[in-house]
């Protein structure tokens, strides 16, 4: 049980290319051998893709928050008018 | 060194979200206006500004953060980056479509399934996520995640993030039986 994740930090290493050559061969041969570890690594690379997914589905929340600040806050008063300006019709 | 530089160097040193905020709201009135005027003159709307401006502050914040290397013109980077954002999505009817040479490494649509099997991941371990995420896409130190999250120290973070991580994988392990029958 202790191995665990070091296999899953071998699996990251290798995905993420961090890992030495001689590392990377062995790894490359167990991949061979192993169809379950194949598909780990598979799975894996989903797992970063969707936590990524996760990071910008954040970010784009704490950015919306923020542009409903600078739109409405009287702090931001001189800003959002000049904006608003630009856009209405003449 | 630009007031901006300094709270760019702020952000990679700390990752907190104050500073993001601060960063951002710096980034916006510098940027936006110009962003804003451009679209105006061609006929768009506000909200498209707003838009493609968002998209271009989350390009920015991965090329930055991700790269981890400052932009020689962070102001230019961003208006650039919504300008031919704005062409691309809704101005079609443009004929100079000079798409500038900027590296846009952008936010894709979301496919039905990613979203799907994103409500199930937040389900099945949304304090995980937060800790990965705070890791792999914000790039903080482990030494950080171990103050924020509250664990003993980096080595101790490292094995939360791993077995997280494994948690995560059997999502999606779990979920991606569910769902490829019908996807393709």
């Amino acid at each position: 049980m202790t191995t665990s994740w070091n296999e899953t930090q071998q699996i990251e290493a290798y995905i993420f290319g961090t890992a030495q050559p001689d590392e990377i061969l062995l790894f490359e041969a167990k991949l061979l051998l192993d169809e379950e570890l194949t598909n780990k690594v598979i799975t894996q690379k989903k797992a970063y893709d969707a936590i990524r997914q996760f990071g910008r589905k954040q970010l784009k929340l704490e950015i919306e928050a923020l542009q409903q600040t600078l739109f409405t806050h009287p702090k931001h008063r001189s800003f959002s008018q000049k904006i608003i300006r630009l856009f209405r019709k003449s | 060194m630009s007031i901006n530089d300094i709270s760019m160097q702020q952000l990679i040193n700390s990752n907190r979200t104050m500073d993001r905020q601060e960063l951002f709201t710096n980034l916006y009135k510098r940027a936006f206006p110009t962003v804003a005027g451009y679209i105006s003159r061609r006929g768009g709307k506000l909200d498209e500004a707003k838009d493609v401006f968002q998209d271009a502050l989350i390009a920015y914040y991965e090329q930055v953060i991700l790269t981890d290397s400052p932009l020689n013109n962070d102001i230019g980077y961003l208006v650039g980056t919504a300008k031919n954002l704005w062409l691309k999505r809704y101005g079609q009817s443009n004929q100079h479509l000079s798409l500038d040479n900027v590296d846009i490494a952008l936010p894709t649509q979301e496919s039905p399934s990613s979203s799907r099997l994103f409500r199930f991941l937040e389900i099945a371990g949304h304090k995980c996520l937060e800790m990965l995420k705070s890791f792999y896409y914000d790039q903080m130190s482990l030494q950080e995640i171990a103050d924020e999250y509250g664990y003993s120290g980096p080595r101790s973070a490292t094995v939360q993030k791993f077995k997280c991580l494994e948690k995560i994988r059997a999502s999606v392990k779990q979920k991606s039986l569910v769902y490829d029958d019908f996807m393709e």
